[in-house]
């Protein structure tokens, strides 16, 4: 096949300058972010003195970013195929919980932090089960699930507080660090999302997804497993939750029953920052990261400006609005 | 509309009460085994000074999910928090009561309408919108409390929450009956809650008939923003306090109670009376479970429970009727 004027001039366009790349480039919305990333961290670091560049506060931040960033792994791909899951702020609690319950029990570490990602998988396969075979739509089946598996944490802690969380947790995710600045937490979080990325951009099977987002019936009719592909991911949302409830956990070590509340708002915003499409069939899991990325950076300039802290959701509601109207301006030159 | 789709839409309206109703009895029956001392004349009317609050979002919350087009209000809850946090606000700066409770109305309804508008004009899917604006609305009712619970109502001001009228409390007969009337009257029998239905159930035949999508859509958002206005008046005047944190969980409880009741998530179908009823039936179980000293979050567990199993059924009973359609 010839190559058409179009692409000739394009290429041409290409090796003349950096803004042509740009605009050819597939991933301008994530390159707008990272820049973004980019501005925001050298502007903070200069007005807070070098503060924010501290090692305690970067692998502060990275950690943030583990805990909201690899449950943004399953729900961009689960709102790409124009489902949603508020229940993970629900699962990520129990996940601490049964933690919390088990290990004050006397049980081990690893076969506490096991039936936690067992329970949490549950919890998953349970949102996927009335969705792919109930036909009960996403939004109302985890609306539902959100209480009932809060309710389920308040009947495990009896009301209290438990603090007493395996030292594992905290010393090899959290303090156990890369050259003073990259927490594991970090590193096994980029681990998840590198195999995420790569298995939805190059893995056929996973290509689906994409089909299902922008039109269920049509993807359903050229044979796409469509009840499998949605069945696993919302399985993978419910383990990825209990990751994130782990980290949670590694973080602050202490379980309260209103552990992970609203945290499920939290990580569609980091999505919806990065760029994916609310109504399916778009978006990336590189770019939901960069989004929670720069949602920590900016939370943390909050704090680095002596800025009240109550103006950090302020914050995070703007810039929920401003990037989606960006996203939606440049989907419309497309 | 053909007779015979009024007809087959009436028979499914029965159904949908059919099983609130049920659900009411069960309610009813299972108050009575767990705290037969919760179903006194007294404590009934308790009831309804709880469920006042959050049955006013819930009707917001169907007006815009009648609205279709993926209408969703996920932040009534935050303008709850952040309208009595500004009537308070402005008491504190000697503003007289009833002017601040009026300033408050319009400001509840300014958010709601700043909704509709990013979702209208600037075509920023509701759920996208709202997700924003509850971060937003919240933080900001946090920015202007400075975090505190604010008392600073004259006693007068605590008639409107805690004071009856006809034996009844008094937000529930001078509020929440003539609202729940006129919203009824809105959705059934005005232009609006026509164009409002015609727009969930299919937005192109709307636009070709001449209705104005958007302008409709719009008030719906504005509309829900007043209620949530009235509930904070209400609310701040029950407690005597302004709460920057009120309303936390309003959020999702009002989408709950909406689509328990029979409005359909993808819009066009509901109605008030369905709401209504399902607000009467979630606020007995809480009621229920707070007299029985069972925590609250359990009974919000079952409250996720039931809503599931309802839509279950709902959806199960449409399969059923359209395989039936085609049967015949």
């Amino acid at each position: 096949m010839t190559e058409s004027l179009a692409d000739v001039e394009q290429a041409k366009a290409t090796r003349r300058s950096p803004v042509a790349w740009f605009r050819a480039s597939s991933f301008q919305y994530e390159l707008i972010l990272a820049a973004l990333i980019v501005v925001v961290a050298v502007g903070v670091g200069i007005v807070s003195h070098g503060l924010f560049w501290r090692a305690a506060n970067i692998s502060q931040i990275l950690v943030d970013v583990a805990i909201t960033g690899v449950p943004a792994i399953a729900m961009t791909l689960v709102m790409i195929t124009a489902g949603i899951d508020v229940s993970i702020g629900s699962l990520a609690g129990l996940a601490a919980a049964v933690v919390g319950v088990t290990f004050e029990n006397g049980w081990p570490t690893s076969l506490a932090i096991l039936m936690a990602l067992v329970a949490t998988t549950f919890g998953g396969l349970l949102n996927a089960f009335i969705i792919t075979r109930g036909k009960v739509p996403p939004i109302i089946t985890t609306l539902g699930t959100l209480s009932i598996w809060r309710a389920v944490v308040y009947a495990l802690l009896g009301g209290s507080w438990i603090s007493t969380i395996p030292p594992f947790l905290v010393n090899t995710l959290v303090l156990a660090k890369i050259g003073r600045y990259i927490p594991y937490a970090f590193l096994g979080a980029v681990l998840l999302v590198i195999v995420g990325a790569w298995a939805s951009r190059t893995r056929p099977s996973f290509r689906g997804i994409f089909a299902i987002g922008n039109n269920e019936e049509a993807a359903s009719i050229q044979g796409i497993p469509v009840r499998k592909l949605k069945f696993f991911l919302y399985t993978a949302m419910g383990l990825l939750a209990g990751v994130a409830g782990l980290l949670m956990l590694a973080q602050s070590p202490v379980v309260q029953p209103t552990a992970g509340t609203g945290f499920e708002l939290q990580v569609i915003a980091a999505v919806v920052v990065g760029g994916t499409r609310i109504q399916g069939g778009k978006g990336s899991i590189i770019g939901s990261v960069l989004g929670a990325i720069l949602v920590e950076v900016v939370q943390d300039a909050v704090i680095m400006f002596h800025i009240q802290s109550f103006w950090q959701s302020v914050v995070l509601g703007g810039m929920i609005l401003v990037s989606v109207l960006i996203g939606m301006r440049g989907r419309r030159q497309e | 509309m053909s007779d015979l789709k009024k007809q087959s839409w009436m028979t499914s309206t029965a159904e949908q009460y059919g099983m609130l109703i049920a659900m009411l009895v069960l309610v009813l029956l299972f108050t009575a085994g767990v705290a037969p001392g919760a179903l006194s004349v007294t404590n009934l009317a308790t009831m309804t000074t709880v469920g006042v609050e959050i049955g006013l979002l819930a009707f917001g919350e169907t007006l815009v999910i009648l609205g279709g087009g993926g209408g969703i209000e996920l932040s009534v809850g935050s303008n709850l928090a952040l309208t009595q946090i500004l009537i308070a606000v402005m008491v504190q700066h000697h503003v007289a009561m009833l002017p601040a409770a009026l300033f408050g109305l319009i400001i509840a309804g300014a958010l709601g309408s700043l909704n509709g508008l990013l979702i209208v004009v600037a075509r920023i899917p509701a759920i996208i919108v709202t997700l924003g604006t509850l971060y937003a609305y919240s933080g900001l009712a946090l920015v202007f409390s400075n975090g505190v619970n604010l008392s600073v109502f004259p006693n007068s001001f605590n008639t409107i929450g805690q004071g009856s009228a006809l034996g009844l409390p008094f937000q529930f007969l001078v509020f929440y009956i003539p609202v729940a009337l006129i919203m009824w009257y809105i959705t059934t029998k005005a232009v609006f809650g026509y164009q409002l239905r015609l727009v969930g159930t299919n937005e192109k035949a709307a636009r070709f008939s001449g209705i104005n999508v958007g302008w409709v859509r719009f008030r719906a958002y504005m509309l829900t923003g007043l209620l949530c206005g009235l509930a904070a008046i209400i609310q701040s005047s029950r407690f005597a306090t302004a709460r920057p944190d009120a309303g936390a969980t309003d959020n999702l409880n009002a989408i709950a109670i909406a689509v328990l009741g029979g409005t359909y998530i993808f819009g066009g179908r509901g109605t008030i009376i369905g709401t209504a009823l399902a607000t009467a039936v979630v606020t007995m179980l809480s009621f229920t479970f707070g007299y029985a000293n069972i925590n609250s979050v359990i009974e919000t567990g079952t409250v996720g429970a039931v809503l599931i199993i309802a839509i279950y059924g709902q959806t199960l009973l449409q399969d059923l009727l359209k395989r039936r359609g085609r049967e015949t």
